[in-house]
């Protein structure tokens, strides 16, 4: 079977357009996919996945009054047509932010979320801009009474959740935030050109393999290989969903740090709303397996979150910080990042490539190759018609 | 084969080894061992994927015929001298079985799993390799 894929593609017929790919670099182009992935579900919200539970979740997500002023809804920096997420270097909420705001494609399939990781579940995630007083600066009083007293999102709750909206404010707080989070995890990246090279290479087809561009391939071939980004970048959404420190600047401003990971995992040892907590809906506790085993270390400071690549020429600007406005700025940072700033006592992960402007080129030919304009989304149902 | 026939010989060769039970249903384990020790042990799931947690199952044994105890897992990434992200959890099933979770291989390549026993005073680390890709 390798032998005979490996055979096809070495015909000279169509050699001009198609590369010569081994069969290590098959099986590993074929870990970057198939895509779309099934549906995300996540056993810690008992309404992930529920149409009922989606819908609620539109509404609130583009809902202002969910924020302390209700001037500022979770659309105002997650905003579809920029690919949910803002456009900004930094995000911006009542205050300019330090971190740049990620793009929600496929943040169902996460299982670390926000740039340190300091929440275990979309759901927890989701409370946290809320209450914060930076960004949304609402409160669980203003969610609950909002959710008892609007007459259409009261009638929404109930057919998401089956019981009417009571007097618990911090319960209706977190079933708001599940009503969010089974929403966001319906936004899932479209099919790119790489998707359809990659299915092409895995099936052998020869020809439709051929329609991915040269520059593409190339790129795609240092991806996996002397770049080695694929370490990270893992899998069909590009990451491994864990943390790394890149080499970007630790200072946000003179004599103050962004410790990431490290004051992520603190954060959510200190969060009521993590998966060790009562709001779990998962009875089997596997869900909550990563959060009770997370290990912190010394070399946390300084880490984030690895971001998924589909989709990320479409999301400027780049970094947790947004200190890159390019893809070519981010291609430039590898190519050339200092080994003095990264701590390895092994093999650093992290090492300056030294990329020809050919390799540059070919690098964010590629990247842009997992990008794809979506499909107009239809509008949310009625809530209760 | 040659391998296996070792390891017969030195297992049949002791009689507290031989009750050593080496499988850990859905087939069998791994096996490896010291001039005191005998651990069998297989991941659950049986595949491990990159990022995705996984348990072991652990048969610890000793030449005496005391009793082992199971008392840290954890695995690095030699090349690159970093450890597993996540801090695992030994819970004992008696008779020298174990179950360990919490384990996340969080890139693909070469894994040292590092298993430290005792059967009195003195820890003993055994090591096995996984290349996961």
């Amino acid at each position: 079977m390798a032998a005979a894929l490996l055979a096809a593609f070495a015909e000279p017929a169509a050699a001009q357009a198609l590369l010569d790919w081994t069969e290590a670099e098959v099986r590993v182009v074929g870990q970057h996919g198939p895509w779309p992935p099934p549906p995300a579900r996540d056993p810690s919200n008992r309404i992930s996945g529920a149409l009922a539970g989606i819908a609620l979740g539109e509404y609130l997500f583009n809902d202002a009054r969910l924020s302390g002023d209700g001037l500022m809804s979770c659309a105002a920096c997650h905003q579809e047509g920029r690919d949910w997420s803002d456009g900004r270097t930094r995000g911006k909420g009542r205050v300019d932010l330090d971190r740049r705001t990620p793009s929600l494609w496929n943040v169902g399939y996460s299982r670390w979320f926000g740039w340190t990781g300091a929440g275990d579940s979309l759901w927890g995630q989701s409370i946290r801009p809320i209450l914060d007083p930076r960004e949304m600066a609402g409160s669980r009083e203003r969610v609950s009474r909002l959710l008892r007293e609007d007459k259409e999102l009261a009638c929404g709750y109930e057919r998401a959740f089956g019981t009417k909206p009571d007097g618990d404010d911090e319960r209706l707080l977190v079933d708001a935030a599940k009503a969010l989070a089974a929403f966001q995890a319906t936004l899932v990246s479209p099919r790119t050109r790489f998707d359809d090279f990659r299915d092409a290479l895995v099936a052998g087809d020869r020809e439709a393999a051929a329609r991915y561009g040269l520059p593409e391939q190339r790129g795609l071939k240092l991806f996996i290989g002397e770049g080695n980004c694929n370490a990270c970048h893992f899998g069909p959404r590009f990451t491994n969903g864990e943390f790394g420190d890149i080499g970007i600047a630790f200072f946000v401003r003179p004599g103050e740090v962004d410790s990431g990971r490290l004051g992520g995992i603190a954060t959510l040892a200190a969060s009521p709303f993590n998966l060790l907590g009562r709001y779990n809906d998962d009875p089997s506790g596997t869900s909550a397996r990563r959060t009770q085993h997370v290990r912190r270390l010394h070399s946390n400071f300084g880490e984030f979150r690895v971001p998924g690549l589909r989709q990320v020429g479409r999301s400027a600007a780049y970094m947790h910080n947004g200190s890159f406005a390019t893809l070519e700025d981010v291609v430039r940072h590898y190519s050339e990042v200092s080994p003095d700033r990264l701590h390895s006592d092994g093999t650093p992960l992290v090492r300056p490539l030294g990329l020809s402007i050919q390799q540059s080129t070919d690098l964010v030919a590629f990247l842009r190759s997992l990008d794809a304009a979506p499909p107009p989304r239809p509008a949310p149902p009625p809530l209760c018609p | 084969m040659r391998l296996l026939a070792a390891l017969s010989a030195i297992f049949f060769a002791n009689a507290a080894w031989a009750d050593c039970p080496l499988d850990l249903g859905r087939g069998s384990g791994l096996v490896i061992f010291s001039d005191h020790y005998m651990i069998a042990f297989r991941p659950d799931p049986l595949r491990i994927e990159v990022g995705e947690p996984f348990a072991l199952l652990f048969n610890v044994c000793t030449k005496s015929g005391s009793a082992g105890e199971l008392v840290a897992v954890d695995a690095q990434m030699p090349e690159h001298k970093h450890t597993m992200n996540y801090h695992p959890s030994i819970v004992s099933k008696g008779d020298g079985r174990f179950r360990v979770e919490g384990l996340v291989f969080h890139m693909a390549g070469h894994w040292e799993l590092s298993i430290d026993v005792r059967a009195g005073e003195e820890i003993e680390r055994l090591t096995h390799d996984y290349y996961i890709k």
